[in-house]
């Protein structure tokens, strides 16, 4: 009973402290800490992270490999919860959502686009790029629709009834990136999307992000390449789970 | 369109059974091995229900074709019996003439008599039945009285039934079934004509309708190949016999009255002291069909235990096919919860796999259950009763869901960022 008592005091006057600083930002981290239980020892993959991204931003997350870059990126792209620290996306706290609210935020909030595809391999260009909208709940119709339109803002309009495997690593890439777009996310992350994909095509694919950014999307890129970096208008590098140096390069 | 809301985030319904039948399509072997112990299952409920409905309709209408309203009475136990007569059984004092007489007189009887049967002679062989140098064994011999034509049992195509007068002069007169007519009188009509029964000569007077029988009947259980002749005339081809099989027909809307009113009787003229049990057996057409069907009860137990079994191998195969598929799909999973698919559409997703596999491994079975029917409906009534393919379905899919659940909650809780690294 006592305990009960004691934490009734003390969670309304978090939330009260929590509500005063929501930040205005798109994106807001504040003492992020990610810590794996590897047996007896616990490996800290994120140690205390804090950084806001506003809209319209192109941020580059910079770092060797195993810094926490992907660890960062599965936070604020709701995959994956902060062991430690709050997560702010639109004014929502995210660090502390359940399971069906956080899938909501994957669904409407962010478009992700992973370094291997992960298109659905049976399934046409036009069915994996739909899938996130089976899952908004839009109906048939308006969905097709929808995902056609997302396929031609990535040059796919000629490839809509492909399977993965008919199409190149670079139009693999276009499909995820549709797929990413097609609910129209507050921002779009990206985890080292030309890892997989030779110079020429990675450069499609980073011309095509800057396409993006113009027509005003929010854009926050892995990648451990600097002249992929150097595209972004600021760099956020990262070293031992840690943020190393922001800065703002355009 | 109705839509429930559980189903509705996750897409439609439709959404995944199209994507369950687009992956069972791409492991056509695995799914089809998977569903053969459902197939059988159904497949069995339905051949099964076929058959005993079949045979069900068959019997109904055999015994009642001896009249809804008819009592038969004899001193051995009457209807599907699996052993011999008892003991106790054969120590039976026959039934008499004189009781069936006596049955005739009460009051909610409309008509009662006796049968002699005399298709073996006293010393258990056969009398045989000749004409024009052609002869058979197999006609069974019945003597009776003039009445039985009352009994609206059988039915007079040609000629007329013998009289009582025929009987109590005891006049060699007979009338012949159908197959007997067929038989021996294949030309032109066999009223007027003489038969030989026993090594006498009878005079044919009348022929009787064909009666429809069940699977037919060949030869001795040919209901068509009968001869009727006067009881009294019986009582001469075969001396001393008196072990008779008495049919009593009810009057309209009595006849549980007349069972009791004949119960009595027979209890008092045969002697049974009040505490012992009859020493006769009177049943009615409804009674045979009951006794057949707790007959059937056998089978369909053995049914239902082969279909389960059935279904529970195949459900057992789903489980499996279905953890296969959860860890082979593991990525795929990760991939769509990446993309906003919440537990629940996960877990929908799953069953909804599960269920169409299982559910279309009802199908084939419900498909051949009906083409089995069909060939049984070559020898019997069959039809297959509404309630075997509900019944069917409904299994289906459940072992479907039951069985896919474990694996469908494995899928579900998957955590996304393990499940995107998986390799
Ligand atoms: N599931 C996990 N279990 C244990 N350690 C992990 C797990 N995921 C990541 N790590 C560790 O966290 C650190 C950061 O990993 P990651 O974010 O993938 O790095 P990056 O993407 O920058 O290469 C690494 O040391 C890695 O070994
Ligand atoms: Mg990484």
């Amino acid at each position: 009973m006592l305990t009960a008592q004691v934490q009734e005091e003390i969670v309304p006057y978090g939330e009260l402290l929590a509500q005063e600083a929501v930040p205005a930002a798109l994106i807001s981290m504040r003492d992020i800490w990610r810590t794996y239980q590897m047996g007896e020892e616990q490996v800290h993959a994120l140690r205390g992270v804090s950084f806001d991204v506003q809209k319209g931003e192109y941020v580059a997350i910079i770092g060797p490999s195993g810094s926490g870059k992907s660890t960062l990126m599965n936070i604020i792209g709701c995959l994956d919860t902060p062991t430690r620290g709050r997560y702010w996306i639109n004014g929502k706290l995210v660090s502390e959502m359940d399971d069906d609210e956080l899938a909501r935020i994957r669904n409407k909030e962010v478009g992700f686009v992973f370094q291997t595809f992960n298109l659905l391999p049976r399934a046409t260009a036009l069915h994996n790029v739909e899938l996130p909208l089976i899952y908004a709940g839009v109906p048939a119709a308006e969905r097709r629709e929808r995902a056609k339109r997302a396929l031609m803002a990535v040059d796919l309009a000629d490839r809509m009834m492909h399977k993965p495997n008919e199409l190149s690593g670079g139009q693999r890439q276009r499909v995820a990136i549709a797929r990413a777009l097609v609910n129209h996310p507050s921002i779009l992350l990206a985890d080292e999307p030309t890892g997989a994909l030779d110079t020429a095509t990675s450069r499609e694919i980073m011309n095509l992000f800057e396409r993006l950014h113009e027509e005003g999307n929010t854009i926050i890129i892995v990648t451990h390449e600097p002249d992929i970096a150097a595209r972004a208008h600021r760099i956020i590098s990262i070293r031992d789970g840690r943020i190393e140096k922001d800065e703002r390069v355009k | 369109m109705v839509r429930i809301k559980f189903l509705r985030s996750g897409g439609s319904f439709y959404e995944n059974l199209w994507m369950a039948i687009a992956t069972l399509r791409a492991h056509k072997l695995r799914s089809s091995l998977t569903i053969i112990g459902v197939v059988i299952g159904v497949w069995t409920v339905i051949g099964i229900s076929s058959l005993i409905s079949g045979i069900d309709l068959a019997v109904k209408r055999e015994v009642e074709s001896f009249g809804i309203r008819s009592i038969f009475i004899y001193k051995f136990d009457i209807g599907f019996r699996t052993s011999e007569p008892t003991r106790e059984e054969r120590m039976r004092p026959n039934l008499t003439y004189e009781d069936a007489l006596a049955i005739a007189q009460l009051p909610s009887v409309e008509v009662s008599v006796p049968f002699l049967n005399i298709t073996n002679n006293r010393w258990g062989q056969k009398i045989l039945v000749t004409r024009a140098g052609k002869t058979s064994a197999a006609v069974r011999l019945e003597g009776t009285l003039p009445d039985y034509e009352r009994a609206g049992v059988e039915t007079i195509s040609e000629g007329r039934f013998f009289v009582q007068y025929e009987n109590d002069s005891s006049q060699p007169v007979c009338v012949i079934g159908s197959s007997v007519a067929d038989n021996f009188f294949p030309y032109g009509s066999p009223i007027g004509e003489t038969i030989e029964i026993g090594g006498r000569e009878f005079r044919v007077v009348g022929v009787l309708a064909k009666r429809e029988q069940f699977g037919g009947g060949e030869g001795s259980d040919d209901v068509n190949n009968v001869i009727y002749v006067p009881y009294n005339v019986a009582r001469k081809l075969k001396p001393n016999a008196d072990d008779v099989f008495i049919l009593a027909v009810a009057r309209a809307g009595y006849l549980d009255q007349a069972k009791d009113e004949i119960t009595d009787l027979l209890r008092r003229r045969r002697q049974v002291p009040f505490d012992q049990p009859n020493n006769f057996s009177i049943e009615t057409a409804e009674s045979i069909v009951q006794q057949f069907r707790s007959l059937m009860a056998g089978v369909a137990i053995a049914m239902v235990a082969i279909s389960s079994v059935g279904l529970m191998v195949g459900g057992i195969g789903v489980m499996n096919i279905m953890l296969v598929s959860v860890t082979e799909r593991t990525r795929e999973i990760g991939t769509r919860k990446a993309i906003g698919a919440r537990r629940r559409d996960i877990l929908w997703q799953f069953l909804i796999e599960a269920a169409t596999l299982t559910g279309m491994g009802g199908l084939i079975g419900l498909l051949l259950g009906w083409a089995t029917s069909f060939v049984i409906r070559l020898f019997l009534p069959s039809y297959v009763p509404l309630w075997a393919p509900i019944v069917g379905v409904i299994a289906s899919v459940g072992i479907g869901i039951i069985f896919g659940l474990w694996p469908a909650w494995k899928a579900a809780r998957l955590d996304p960022v393990e499940a995107l690294r998986y390799e």
